[in-house]
């Protein structure tokens, strides 16, 4: 629970993350093209396989068209405009974190991730991604005890490359969509995760994606893999610092849950949301899906959406296994010039699947929030169910909550309810609460973060506070 | 472009009246629905191509297809059968909309006209004849049910079309009976304009035989005050869509919709509905109901648009279905679109399929199966018929629903 003066604090606070680090990068030139993808291959020494696969998904995505069903409106992107490629310069191998470069280390610590392995009381393992490279990952050895696997995924394609060629672009194949080809095409790293059999992991992970530079676009991947029997929960937050131009953010991840396992999927995600008139902001095209191979297997994404000028996000399970679960709590907030097109899709295919959704989508200023969700039972989903709810609350007469579920069943024996309501914060409430001396703006944050409650029970404790900050700060101004 | 010609090759430009003309050229750009868009995006391919084979017939054969006889006070009237209609009483009148009326009418309309949301209606007028066209001035109280026929041939492709004004204050009960024959299609609009404190308790029922086909598009317009209740039954179609499109023009409106669906064999039937609010204080109740059996296809969507101008609107949307078998499938989605703040929306949807424990507890009660599933299955039809106005009884609905294949 947030403290009420907290609160109040975080209210006056602007963007805090939008600082740039003065670091010198090593930036490959702007555009798009084999030469680019190959020169991005060979800069991280892949074997052939993997730039294959790059090219191939480059073939694939020349021939795409930019999906435009989303109820998103923007300035058209100029995919020749981007950097494709940008690591901060440093010495040739780090070995231990003493020697990375002091002032990204601070860039960390001003955003609050401790990467020194001191700080060891918070228990998470960090894997820090900065513009398009990894830096660092924490408590390796610890995790190598256990036999779990957490490192950057170019690490991974060296060290562990018959894992990334079996699994890479099995749950979200390069011709997926638009941006997910792109993502296949160009990704510059991510985080691997790999958790042997039976093993429930000792720790959090956690990825921490943080976009420094106006010019080049952040592709990451990140690919966790559960063998059967084995747990992990695994967090993930983002930050960018603030600058007058759309930088583009397109990522891909995937899971993969065998027998018995489970993985739960916790994202923060706070990038830069433009300014008070919609300039700049990052364009945020994510494809996010898990697969339950295997029986009872279980795959649980929350999300709390706060940031980005555009964000295209539909967090996904597909579920095979007999009785695999797959749950989806998302909280999206939009205000000022923010437009959102987020929810997941459910696609039932073994039997006695179920699945969840609680979608919870704010909307404040200016902004556009929808809900978009697929749930499908297909024809051998039988005993299968769904669950789904999806609630609005509009701030303000200018912003619009938009619902678009698409629900599709071939499968009798199998049952889908779905509901969805709109509201506003209750003047009766906000009253009462006035009327024992809360002040109006601590009132609405209290009752935003009452209406969230089921999606914050779900993310892990530390987000879970930090999700309610972020919805407090990102509201300032926009009521009353 | 099949079909312009067809259309064009059936009438000469001399003998086209200026609707169809206007109409036609609309077509002329893009001469069937992009299969791509929201609305036709799951509509069968093949059978909307076969809807449209059938050769255009603009001369009525004769009604021949049995229905129940009319009870005097019932006014009866069939499209297509050219009657002169001026009754004037003293509570009450109804009156033909003179042929100037029409046209300034549906030119208005067709200036809202999209391409893809209104394709059915550009069809239908651009091939329903003066013949085919019934408009219709309503005006007073205590005004006695109306039952209006719409009927295709066997081998045909027909179009009709109904345009009714609502005048001030005036309360009526209108059944619209579409029946569809072998192998024919049927293109019905029609249009409908509530002016200020009126009411309508508007039925509609369609059914065929065998391979009918049917589009049926209405569209509403409710002024403020008024209150507009609907009842809609489909079944035994080969393909047909049912397009709803109410717009609450002020606000300050009341729209009631019960719908139901019933598919199989190899059926597809579905469902779009568009409610725009464009003022304040509108109310919505809306239900749909669909049930798919064998390997047929049942759809429904639904869209609730709420702007900024629409404050305190209550709209709420229903979408329940049941699936009996494993070939057949059904798609839903109820899709709100909002921006004014101070509104109560809310949606549902659910598909399953007949409740087992329901049906466990009337066995040991000693009913059938197939006893408990009509019982069950009648619960779930008599929501929807006892909505529908004007003797509902003499149609044998439930009867007709439960009993025939």
């Amino acid at each position: 629970m947030v403290n009420e003066n907290l609160v109040k604090d975080v209210v006056k606070e602007p963007y805090k993350y939008g600082f740039v680090t003065d670091i010198e990068t090593e930036k490959i030139e702007k555009g798009l093209n084999e030469d680019i993808i190959k020169l991005i291959s060979q800069k991280k020494e892949e074997p052939r396989f993997l730039l294959d696969f790059r090219l191939k998904a480059f073939k694939k995505w020349q021939k795409m068209k930019e999906p435009d069903w989303a109820a998103l409106g923007y300035k058209k992107i100029d995919y020749q405009d981007i950097i494709y490629y940008s690591a901060p310069k440093q010495k040739e191998k780090i070995s231990s974190l003493d020697e990375v470069d002091p002032k990204l280390l601070e860039t960390f610590d001003k955003l609050g991730i401790p990467l020194t392995e001191q700080k060891k009381l918070t228990n998470v393992a960090v894997d820090a991604v900065f513009d398009s490279v990894s830096i660092a990952t924490t408590f390796r050895e610890e995790l190598a005890e256990h036999g779990v696997i957490f490192c950057s995924i170019s690490e991974a394609v060296k060290n562990h490359a018959d894992l990334i060629e079996k699994y890479l672009g099995t749950v979200v194949p390069a011709s997926d969509n638009y941006f997910a080809a792109l993502n296949s095409a160009v990704f510059s790293d991510g985080s691997f995760v790999y958790i042997p059999k039976g093993v429930t992991c000792p720790m959090d992970l956690s990825s921490y994606f943080r976009i420094n530079s106006g010019d080049s676009g952040q592709f990451e991947r990140t690919l966790i893999i559960a063998e059967e029997s084995s747990s992990v929960s695994y967090l993930e937050g983002c930050t960018a610092p603030m600058f007058d131009t759309n930088t583009l953010h397109a990522a891909v991840v995937e899971l993969i849950a065998l027998d018995d396992a489970s993985i739960k999927y916790s994202t923060v995600q706070n990038w830069y949301a433009g300014d008070e008139e919609g300039i700049g902001g990052i364009f945020n095209f994510v494809t996010k899906r898990g697969k339950c191979l295997g029986k009872r297997s279980k795959i649980s994404w929350s999300q709390v959406e706060t940031g980005s000028a555009i964000t295209w996000k539909y967090p996904s399970c597909l579920l095979l296994g007999e009785e695999s679960v797959g749950e989806f709590y998302s909280v999206a907030l939009t205000n000022n010039l923010q437009q959102a097109d987020t929810g997941t899709k459910m696609i039932h295919i073994g039997p006695k699947t179920k699945s969840t959704i609680v979608s919870k989508g704010i909307s404040a200023g200016n902004s556009k929030n929808s809900y978009r969700g697929l749930v499908k039972m297909g024809t051998k989903a039988a005993g299968s169910r769904n669950y789904s709810q999806c609630d609005s609350m509009l701030i303000g007469d200018q912003a619009s909550a938009n619902t678009f579920p698409y629900i599709k069943s071939q499968q009798p024996n199998s049952e889908i309810e779905h509901e969805a309501s709109t509201c506003r914060i209750s003047e009766d409430q906000l009253f009462y609460l006035q009327s024992r001396g809360i002040e109006f703006e601590e009132a609405v944050s209290m009752m935003v973060s009452g209406f969230c409650r089921d999606v914050f029970n779900q993310l892990p404790m530390e987000f879970a506070a930090e999700a309610d900050k972020l919805l407090a700060l990102k509201l300032e101004g926009s009521v009353g | 472009m099949e079909i312009i010609e067809k259309i064009k090759t059936n009438k000469s430009i001399d003998n086209q009246t200026e609707i169809q003309k206007i109409c036609l050229d609309k077509l002329q750009s893009s001469p069937l629905p992009n299969p791509r868009s929201e609305q036709w995006r799951l509509s069968n391919k093949s059978k909307l191509s076969n809807f449209l084979d059938y050769s255009i017939n603009e001369n009525n054969s004769k009604f021949d297809i049995s229905y129940p006889k009319n009870y005097q006070s019932n006014i009866r009237l069939i499209i297509g059968d050219n009657c002169q209609i001026k009754l004037i009483e003293k509570n009450y009148s109804i009156q033909q909309l003179s042929e100037d009326e029409l046209q300034k009418y549906i030119k208005e309309q067709i200036t809202f006209f999209n391409q893809n949301e209104n394709w059915s209606d550009l069809l239908n007028l651009s091939l329903s004849g003066k013949n085919n066209i019934l408009g219709l001035k309503i005006n007073g109280s205590e005004i006695p049910p109306i039952e209006i026929f719409s009927h295709a041939s066997s081998n045909y492709l027909n179009a009709k079309t109904l345009i009714i004004f609502l005048e001030k204050n005036c309360n009526v009960e209108l059944l619209q009976i579409n029946l569809g024959e072998d192998n024919s299609s049927l293109s019905q609009s029609t249009f409908f304009c509530l002016e200020e404190n009126s009411s309508l308790n508007h039925g509609v029922v369609s059914y065929g035989v065998n391979k009918s086909n049917l589009l049926n598009s209405l569209n509403v317009i409710q002024q403020k005050n008024s209150e507009y209740n609907l009842g809609s039954l489909h079944f035994k179609f080969n393909y047909a869509r049912f397009e709803i499109r109410i717009k609450q023009s002020e606000g300050n409106a009341k729209t009631n919709i019960k719908g139901m669906q019933i598919t199989k064999k190899n059926e597809q039937i579905s469902t779009y509905t568009k409610i725009d609010f464009d003022g304040p204080n509108g109310f919505l109740d809306q239900i749909n109901k669909s049930l798919a059996d064998d390997k047929s296809h049942a759809i429904f969507e639904g869209s609730i648009i709420v702007p900024k101008i629409a404050q305190k609107t209550d709209a709420s949307q229903l979408s329940r279905n049941l699936l009996l078998s494993n070939l057949a499938q059904i798609d839903t989605k109820p899709q709100l679109e909002i921006i004014a703040d101070d509104v109560k929306c809310k949606h549902g949807a659910t598909i399953s399929q007949l409740n087992e424990e329901e049906l466990f507890y009337m066995r040991t009660r000693g009913i059938t199966l197939t006893e408990a599933s009509k019982l069950q299955l009648s619960s779930y039809f008599q929501e929807i018929i006892s909505f529908i106005p004007v003797s509902k009884d003499r149609w044998d609905l439930l009867d007709k629903l439960l009993n025939q294949n």
